[in-house]
């Protein structure tokens, strides 16, 4: 019983992204300008510096992967904005008098962001292809690399919420969110291969869950070596399975 | 078996203390009868809301024990959390989506089942007023029109407690009134039983059935609004004695007051039901218990000694005194202060 009232709030919490989603659009719209930019612009001046190793792949083929998990991770990594809002407001308390879990509002949210950033990763897709960016023709495999966008996505935005839940206001976890997102991307191999960093970033490129999902996109639609894909998956697994837990044990938190 | 009546909440011993030193509650005794409307009156930081935000299950009661229909918020609450609804304090609807489509989220999360799901929305909806505006978008209602949403989406499942937190705080009079119309027909319909907090006294007194005082965490009163305010037992009548300089003149009156008052004030204060009595320019304050008792006795005495009246006016204590008596810091008052207090209450 308690498993069902759980798994509908799941489902309630990803419909109501979605509405939210069809009644305000041009936040899609607008966030789509930063990577666009990234592609068109750093990509195309990058390209000209040919000493960044990339297997023979043009350099804009190269970083769109990263770019496109940057700029749906970026979605992740503030939606603890909505639920400092939602704790300010009174909707939180409302929701955790619902007959439903802790774990599945935060599950649930967590979830509806990454779908959210699946939504906002294909309006990035076709611009990438317009860009000139050759994508591996599989279904199977594009379909797998969005799998992983979605799930890398659904961890930071839970991580999101977990800081979220330590912050509780908005000041605050601004200046989180805004001191994680660039390390992060920085930090992992979204726009050079690790072995170019100094051994220091090359340890935190490691541990960084970015860094696989990169990986996996990059073989995935990209370049088509697939070989180190299913470990990655395993890696991101694992960092969703942890970061789903910690966040719901401290989400009890936000609002004490 | 059926005279019993049926309790929705009970309450003992409740307490709740914040980082081991604040007392939020102090040993809360209460019980709430089923199908009652109750309100929790207390100024702010009383422990009104941390009351209601145990009942409803958000967090945990440091000692005593809190019962919903039988059911521990403790232990049983998921059961709870089933059969009630709660409408807290701030806004609590989504506002980048229209009215309907909030219910419709909470339906989901409720599992109304699909079946009836629209005609469960659409009474809420018809219960507050607000099938015209159902799918317009949220951030375009007033106010008014967002409480009564709010209180929608916690009707949706019919609960049989409606906890609702200072449910018409910031509202013009008018959206108020709609508010508590639409609640006590929805009351009337399905038998809920409605706990709110409140610290606006005419709306306690006006719909409530029982009202609780809470002050420093602890019930310090409890009754009926009406019980309440006489516990206050000061009913002023204010007699303004006739200008003894007009035109018109009594033979007695022209050499009434002030000289001979004093004998007149021994005999009122000697009355049984009168508790003290003073005069004031030419208005002569009389306090008594209950005043349609009161009054023929103290026209008598008056009449007796040829003091012509000019006009009576009694002052009732309204809950507003109760609560300033209940929740204010005063310290016990002396027989002597009674009519100070007394004739205070007018201000």
């Amino acid at each position: 019983m308690a498993f069902n009232d759980s798994l509908r709030e799941m489902f309630a919490m990803i419909e109501l992204e979605m509405r939210r989603l069809r009644h305000d659009r041009t936040e899609i719209y607008t966030r789509a300008v930063q990577p666009i930019l990234w592609l068109a612009v750093y990509g195309t001046v990058m390209s000209h510096v040919r000493d960044i190793p990339t297997n023979g792949i043009p350099y804009i083929d190269y970083i769109t992967p990263g770019v496109l998990l940057q700029s749906t991770i970026f979605v992740s990594v503030f939606y603890g904005l909505t639920i400092v809002w939602e704790r300010e407001t009174g909707i939180l308390k409302r929701l955790l008098v619902a007959p439903a879990s802790r774990y599945a509002t935060v599950i649930g949210r967590a979830i509806a962001s990454g779908v959210r950033a699946v939504v906002q990763a294909l309006i990035i897709f076709p611009v990438a292809i317009l860009l000139g960016v050759k994508f591996i023709p599989n279904p199977l495999y594009i379909l797998a690399a969005f799998l992983m966008l979605f799930m890398i996505s659904g961890g930071f935005a839970a991580l999101s919420i977990f800081v979220a839940s330590l912050m509780k206001t908005r000041e605050r976890f601004m200046g989180i969110g805004q001191a994680m997102i660039m390390p992060l991307f920085f930090a992992s191999n979204a726009l050079y291969p690790i072995s170019l960093m100094p051994p220091f970033l090359q340890s935190i490129a490691f541990v960084n869950p970015l860094t696989y999902a990169v990986d996996a996109v990059r073989g995935l639609m990209i370049s088509g070596n697939v070989a180190n894909v299913p470990a990655d998956f395993v890696a991101v697994i694992v960092f969703d399975i942890l970061i789903f837990t910690v966040a719901s044990i401290s989400f009890r938190k936000i609002i004490e | 078996m059926a005279s019993a009546i049926e309790i929705a909440i009970e309450i003992k011993q409740l307490t709740k203390v914040y980082d081991g030193k604040v007392n939020a509650l102090d040993g809360v005794d209460l019980t709430v009868k089923a199908a009652d409307i109750f309100a929790l009156l207390g100024p702010n930081g009383s422990g009104k809301t941390t009351l209601m935000r145990l009942l409803t299950t958000q967090f945990r009661p440091t000692a005593g024990v809190a019962r919903a229909f039988g059911y521990d918020v403790v232990k049983d609450d998921a059961k709870v959390r089933k059969i009630i609804g709660y409408v807290p304090q701030e806004m609590s609807v989504w506002t980048d989506i229209t009215g309907f489509e909030n219910l419709l989220i909470y339906a989901k999360i409720y599992g109304v089942p699909s079946g009836q799901r629209k005609k469960s929305i659409w009474d809420a909806l018809q219960s507050m007023g607000l099938d015209e505006v159902a799918n317009g978008p949220v951030k375009k209602y007033s106010g008014g029109m967002i409480r009564r949403l709010e209180i929608a989406c916690a009707l949706l499942i019919k609960p049989r407690i409606l906890f609702l937190d200072e449910p018409t705080l910031g509202l013009d009079p008018s959206a108020r009134k709609a508010v508590w119309e639409n609640l006590r027909s929805f009351k009337k319909e399905y038998g809920t039983t409605v706990f709110f907090n409140t610290h606006y006294m005419d709306e306690a007194d006006l719909y409530s059935d029982e009202v609780a005082i809470i002050n420093r965490g602890k019930i310090v009163k409890f009754g009926t609004a009406s019980e309440l305010k006489h516990s206050l037992h000061s009913e002023i009548i204010s007699f303004s004695l006739a200008d003894p300089g007009t035109d018109f003149k009594h033979p007695s009156t022209a050499a009434a007051p002030p000289r001979m008052l004093p004998g007149i004030l021994e005999r009122i204060k000697a009355l049984n039901f009168v508790e003290d009595a003073a005069f004031n320019d030419s208005v002569l304050d009389v306090v008594v218990e209950d005043g349609e008792i009161a009054l023929p006795a103290i026209i008598e005495v008056l009449r007796c000694d040829g003091i012509l009246l000019d006009r009576i006016r009694s002052t009732r204590p309204t809950l507003d005194d109760v609560f300033l008596k209940y929740a204010g810091m005063r310290q016990p008052k002396t027989q002597g202060e009674v009519l100070h207090e007394a004739s205070g209450i007018r201000q």
